[in-house]
């Protein structure tokens, strides 16, 4: 019965289908294309998201990757066909130098800003996301509670979250406003200042000059690096505190009693018990991290504004691809995207080979 | 190492609010000389596997000492009590190998790894896996886990080895196997040796000496065979032998023992209503015996033969007898008449369900 009605509904999609889908024609041939059709009828299943798939991801892919070898090409021209001038590989030399005119981004700042900020804000915020599970896995009272209010900040929009980073952070006013209450340091400066540290400019707008490094070409504003990093961090933790402290819960109590018999002592468990025993978990979020991390954008932009900085020098990846695209020099951006892919590819390997290696699936 | 257990109880608090408190162990007073095998035993609940835990220092008791030889551990912490746990379910290390499994301890007394791999190897030799020691306990069987576990609470030469459910999760002829094998190295060994079992046979064959327990409370202590040829209660009676005793109600009369309207047994107590318990090895057919008991049906062992059968005053569904297979029992016979031998036959008082002694 069931199985009928199965087949009854194929033969009612294969008519609507049968240009996009590789499946079987319709009943015309006899039983052998009919026994034909049921085997492929799978495809049916999977037709939603698969069509899905291939006008919003593979397309766009292709289109990407033929378009990164289009010299000057303008897409919104000729009423909308796009014109360019030959292929080449110009576009990635030029990115890679550098050599996209003054006003835009950087291809090097973004891609070390962004490196630097996924590189220490993943693996720092994994590890506390760790200790506050282990920390909260071992208290009995309020445990509920406190899972609720370290979870708050995933419901909470990125953009909202940057503002409010930037109120913390930001110095507002000159010394004299400041000097008669209609400035202020920030709150991060101020409470700073009761350790006996002067204040820095954080977020770099205003009259302070923010520090920075210089490293060849590149700026290094560390200052403005930090904020990023706590915001990444920080909003980070939520759902790494979920995925870990679930996976905590459940550990068998007896491997903690064996551990105690055997001595073992409270950071030993920690790391040689606890950590491997939710290795699955770690890794998982190590590389779901770093691939979030390599795709940041939204968090710069609710922090340091749409120029994410000043000309870009805390721009990121997506950031960098974006502003191409909203430049009109198009070809720069399908470059930087392709580029940006081979990146978070090469890395997600290393990723998976070094976490494999520590991983026990149990 | 001497254990002394005194006045040791523990009270698990009600899980619900005004809920009744769970007394797990009450006023425990044992000794348990060095050197010996003790099993502690008793149906689930009977508080055998809290003791235990109780030795570790995993569970704190709530009122009582436990003695180390001279030395109060009541409040000292599980790892500086200098005990060996193998947990029911072996809590092997799941990430580890075998070796660094039993390397574990040792590295937690900051012993130097060559020297830890050295101990780790003596001690897999002792249980016989030191070809196993590169792999994770998943690639091994249920018996090797067991052994690595052994290994593993035997590596730092601890005072006394403390075995939950040793044998409970391993299938029936490796449970054989491994009772022989603690056996030999709680010898081999001389490690002060307590584990707990609900399994009696399995306490009865390897155990120097042996703690009934029921309801948290101890019921009899001493030498498994002790205990089943003289029990102190019918619980005691009850737990132990396979096939297990059979139980009459009964009644003494003028000296002399009587189920049913038949006069079994004589007895120098008083009158009064008993249960009647008989070994099943105690009964010996004869054609003019005292006991006439309806035959249900006849399993013949090989080695031996069981009359199963049936009595209105029993407390069982059937009465089990065991008989040598050289006695010739009538063909087809509906019932069949029992001597009961002397020493086979014990009395309990109807009301305390203590032995009359």
């Amino acid at each position: 019965m069931k199985f009928k009605n199965n087949s009854a509904k194929a033969v009612e999609a294969d008519l609507v289908l049968n240009d996009d889908m590789t499946v079987a024609p319709k009943l015309t041939f006899g039983e052998k294309l009919r026994r034909g059709f049921k085997a492929q009828s799978g495809w049916l299943f999977v037709a939603p998201a698969l069509i899905l798939m291939l006008v919003f991801t593979f397309y766009p892919i292709v289109a990407a990757f033929v378009n990164a070898f289009k010299l000057d090409y303008n897409s919104s021209a000729n009423m909308g066909e796009g014109i360019y001038n030959g292929w080449g590989i110009d576009n990635f030399t030029r990115v890679l130098r550098g050599d996209t005119g003054t006003a835009g981004a950087n291809f090097m700042q973004c891609l070390v800003n962004t490196l630097v900020f996924t590189l220490i804000s993943v693996p720092l915020s994994t590890v506390l996301a760790l200790l506050i599970s282990v920390a909260l896995n071992s208290i009995k009272a309020l445990q509920k509670a406190y899972q609720t209010i370290l979870f708050l900040p995933y419901l909470t929009n990125a953009l909202a979250m940057g503002a409010v980073f930037a109120t913390f952070f930001q110095v507002i006013g000159t010394p004299e406003q400041i000097g008669i209450n209609e400035g202020t340091y920030g709150i991060i400066n101020i409470v700073l200042g009761w350790f006996g540290i002067s204040p820095v400019n954080w977020i770099g707008k205003g009259f302070m000059t923010t520090p920075y490094w210089r490293i060849g070409q590149l700026n290094i504003p560390w200052a403005k690096y930090i904020v990023v990093i706590v915001y990444e961090v920080w909003s980070g933790l939520p759902f790494k505190i979920l995925i870990l402290f679930s996976a905590l819960q459940s550990i068998n109590k007896q491997y903690y009693d064996a551990a105690k018999v055997d001595g073992a002592s409270r950071s030993t468990v920690l790391w040689r018990i606890t950590a491997p025993m939710i290795s699955p978990q770690i890794s998982y979020l190590l590389v779901t991290g770093i691939m979030g991390g390599m795709k940041q954008y939204s968090a710069v932009v609710g922090i340091f504004g749409e120029q994410m900085g000043r000309d870009f020098d805390m721009g990121t990846m997506v950031g960098y691809i974006y502003n191409y695209i909203e430049t009109g020099a198009s070809g720069y951006a399908f470059a930087g995207s392709l580029l940006l892919f081979l990146i978070i590819m090469v890395i997600t390997a290393i990723n998976n080979a070094i976490t494999k290696k520590h991983t026990t699936y149990r | 190492m001497r254990i002394l257990l005194q006045h040791l109880t523990k009270i698990f608090p009600s899980r619900t609010k005004g809920g009744k408190e769970v007394h797990a162990v009450e006023d425990m007073n044992i000794e348990i000389p060095s050197g010996k095998l003790i099993g502690l035993l008793g149906p689930s609940g009977c508080g055998k596997s809290t003791t235990l835990f109780m030795l570790s220092g995993l569970e704190t008791p709530t009122s009582g000492k436990i003695i180390f030889d001279d030395q109060d551990v009541t409040t000292l912490a599980a790892e500086k009590r200098g005990i060996g746990l193998v947990f029911q379910n072996y809590a092997l290390y799941p990430h580890m190998t075998v070796q660094e499994n039993i390397r574990f301890p040792l590295d937690n007394m900051r012993i130097k790894k060559e020297e830890g791999n050295a101990r780790a190897l003596d001690a897999a030799r002792l249980v016989q896996i030191e070809d196993l020691m590169a792999r994770k306990p998943h690639e091994l069987s249920g018996g090797q886990q067991q052994r690595v576990a052994i290994a593993r609470a035997l590596v730092k030469m601890p005072n006394v080895l403390l075995l939950d459910e040793p044998l409970s999760n391993l299938d029936a002829r490796l449970r054989l196997q491994t009772r022989e094998e603690i056996k030999r190295i709680q010898r081999e060994t001389g490690i002060t040796t307590v584990f707990v079992t609900h399994d009696q046979e399995e306490a009865m064959s390897i155990c120097d000496i042996m703690v009934v327990m029921k309801l948290g409370v101890v019921q009899q202590i001493g030498e498994p065979q002790h205990i089943y040829d003289d029990p102190n209660n019918l619980f005691v009676a009850n737990f132990l032998g396979t096939p297990p005793i059979n139980i009459f109600k009964g009644r003494i009369e003028g000296g002399k023992v009587y189920v049913g309207d038949e006069a079994i047994s004589e007895t120098t107590h008083g009158d009064g209503d008993v249960f009647v318990g008989i070994r099943p090895e105690g009964f010996i057919y004869d054609e003019n015996g005292a006991f006439t008991l309806n035959v249900d049906h006849i399993e013949v062992m090989g080695r031996d033969k069981s009359v199963v059968a049936l009595h209105e005053a029993s407390t069982k569904p059937t009465v089990r007898c065991i008989i040598d297979s050289d006695v010739v029992l009538p063909e087809g016979a509906s019932q069949l008449k029992f001597n009961i031998k002397p020493y086979k036959i014990y009395l309990f008082d109807a009301e305390t369900e203590e032995r009359l002694r």
